[in-house]
């Protein structure tokens, strides 16, 4: 079991709560993104493409709690950008730990090591850092288009493992993405110790500047199926494993787009973690006057047609864990096999 | 995106062949700082990063080249946009990598082909 059992039951006993309050459209994971400035410039990538005087801007601490109040959902992630350049992002996690609000800081990792002798952060059960490792060193250093950064993100993982810090990965695949490579990778992580792997297909981006690499649909279903056929009992997933499921193609889910609503310098993104349409200036707008219905696989949005991001898929899936017996028997059945 | 794909440069006339509403989706979608020049003859320059026309009164959103804003800007006070600043979409840093990568990999294969030592500071 790859999720600590307190942050299960909250994320859990939020969801029913919505459910009783009839509530049909709730978020999940706050993406809150306090900057887009960062020290790489990955080839999937299309979040960091600004000009100069955007890249320096940042959230307030005060403009993140705001948002994360007016939004409500149990977890926090704070990608970005690199959260580590963020000047505030100690009393940031500080704030939300606070809060009790489950922190994913998702990094590359390159200024981890030199963070954490700083004493930047304080190990909680609430916070995780969620390292950017989208397989082992070839595969992640051609990645993010650098060399030498997957031994750099072990070390910082190995640093903040030995301060008793939680850590997790995230790893984004593409296409030419090996299946007995990501094995092998799992195993590694498994063996550096990390409480559990985040992974996903990556979004084709229309300003990442790797235009070829993206994973169609049933590419993806490929892809997941031979990697997470016969999982190996040790590995552990730190998401839903009926998400993991609609990856390998066993399930059909829609996408929830505002389920990870995304919060940045422009306001709250619309629709998604991965489109930009345009931005609402509070959570309710968001809510209230974004067009839900232009987008998903249903919708014939083309945009949306090969997407099986977890922003838009994992909300479904936990949503779908909490909608019947059938869903949460599955879920249960899964976490407890280890079997997808 | 290619940088064959880049609107950087562009200063389109609006008209019935580009109406406005064209123009600043666009704008919106650009990756560069712009040029607005308004009704009155003023300009702002800046990062337009969003735009609403499903409102009483469509309007675009800016910040200006210091990153101060959000500046309002009602669709009727605009009279030309030009796209002024670089596309920082334009792909240049991975088509970088890829060449520093190919040419590491064919300086490998020379060194090998020849038995020579690995060279240093190169």
């Amino acid at each position: 079991m790859s999720v600590p059992v307190s942050q299960m039951w909250a994320v859990a006993s939020y969801v029913i709560r919505q459910k009783l309050a009839g509530r049909k459209q709730y978020p999940l994971v706050l993406m809150l993104e306090p900057l887009f400035r960062c020290n790489l410039a990955c080839a999937g990538c299309g979040k960091i493409q600004y000009p100069a005087q955007i890249l320096r801007k940042h959230l307030t601490v005060e403009q993140c709690l705001a948002a994360v109040e007016e939004c409500g959902a149990p977890v926090v992630s704070i990608p970005g950008g690199e959260p580590l350049m963020y000047p505030d992002i100690g009393p940031l996690v500080e704030a939300l730990v606070a809060r009790r609000k489950y922190v994913y800081l998702c990094t590359n990792a390159i200024l981890l090591k030199e963070k954490l002798e700083a004493g930047l952060f304080a190990p909680s059960k609430y916070f995780s850092f969620s390292v950017h490792l989208d397989g082992l060193r070839d595969e992640h250093d051609e990645a993010v288009c650098r060399d030498g950064v997957y031994v750099q993100a072990v070390e910082g993982i190995k640093e903040a493992l030995r301060r008793g810090f939680r850590v997790t990965t995230n790893s984004t695949l593409f296409d030419g993405a090996s299946p007995l490579r990501m094995r092998e990778f799992f195993d590694a992580m498994m063996d550096l110790g990390v409480e559990g792997m985040m992974i996903s297909p990556g979004y084709s981006y229309s300003k990442a500047p790797d235009q070829e690499h993206f994973l169609r649909t049933q590419r993806a279903h490929d892809l997941f199926s031979t990697m997470l056929s016969n999982p190996e009992k040790r590995w552990r997933f730190n998401q839903s494993p009926l998400f993991l499921q609609f990856l390998m193609g066993k399930r059909e889910f829609e996408c929830t787009p505002w389920g990870n609503p995304t919060y940045n310098v422009f306001g709250w993104q619309r629709p998604c973690y991965l489109l930009q349409e345009g931005y609402a200036a509070t959570f309710k707008e968001l809510l209230e006057t974004t067009r839900w219905e232009n987008y998903g696989r249903r919708s014939g949005n083309e945009k949306c047609r090969d997407c099986m991001v977890h922003c838009g898929y994992e909300p479904t899936a936990v949503n779908h864990t909490f909608a019947s017996w059938r869903g949460f028997r599955d879920t249960v059945h899964a976490t407890v096999t280890g079997r997808f | 995106m290619t940088d064959g794909a880049t609107l950087e440069g562009w200063a389109p006339e609006i008209g019935p062949a580009t109406p406005l509403e064209e123009i600043v989706d666009k704008a919106f979608d650009y990756r560069g700082n712009i040029t607005v020049v308004k009704t009155d003859g003023s300009e702002t320059v800046g990062y337009l990063f969003n735009r609403n026309r499903d409102v009483p009164v469509p309007f675009v959103q800016m910040f200006d080249l210091t990153g101060a804003g959000p500046y309002t800007i009602p669709y009727g006070e605009i009279r030309a946009i030009r796209f002024t600043g670089r596309d920082t979409a334009a792909g240049n840093s991975y088509a970088a990598w890829l060449r520093a990568k190919e040419a590491a990999k064919a300086a490998t294969h020379s060194e090998k082909d020849s038995g020579g030592a690995p060279s240093r500071g190169a």
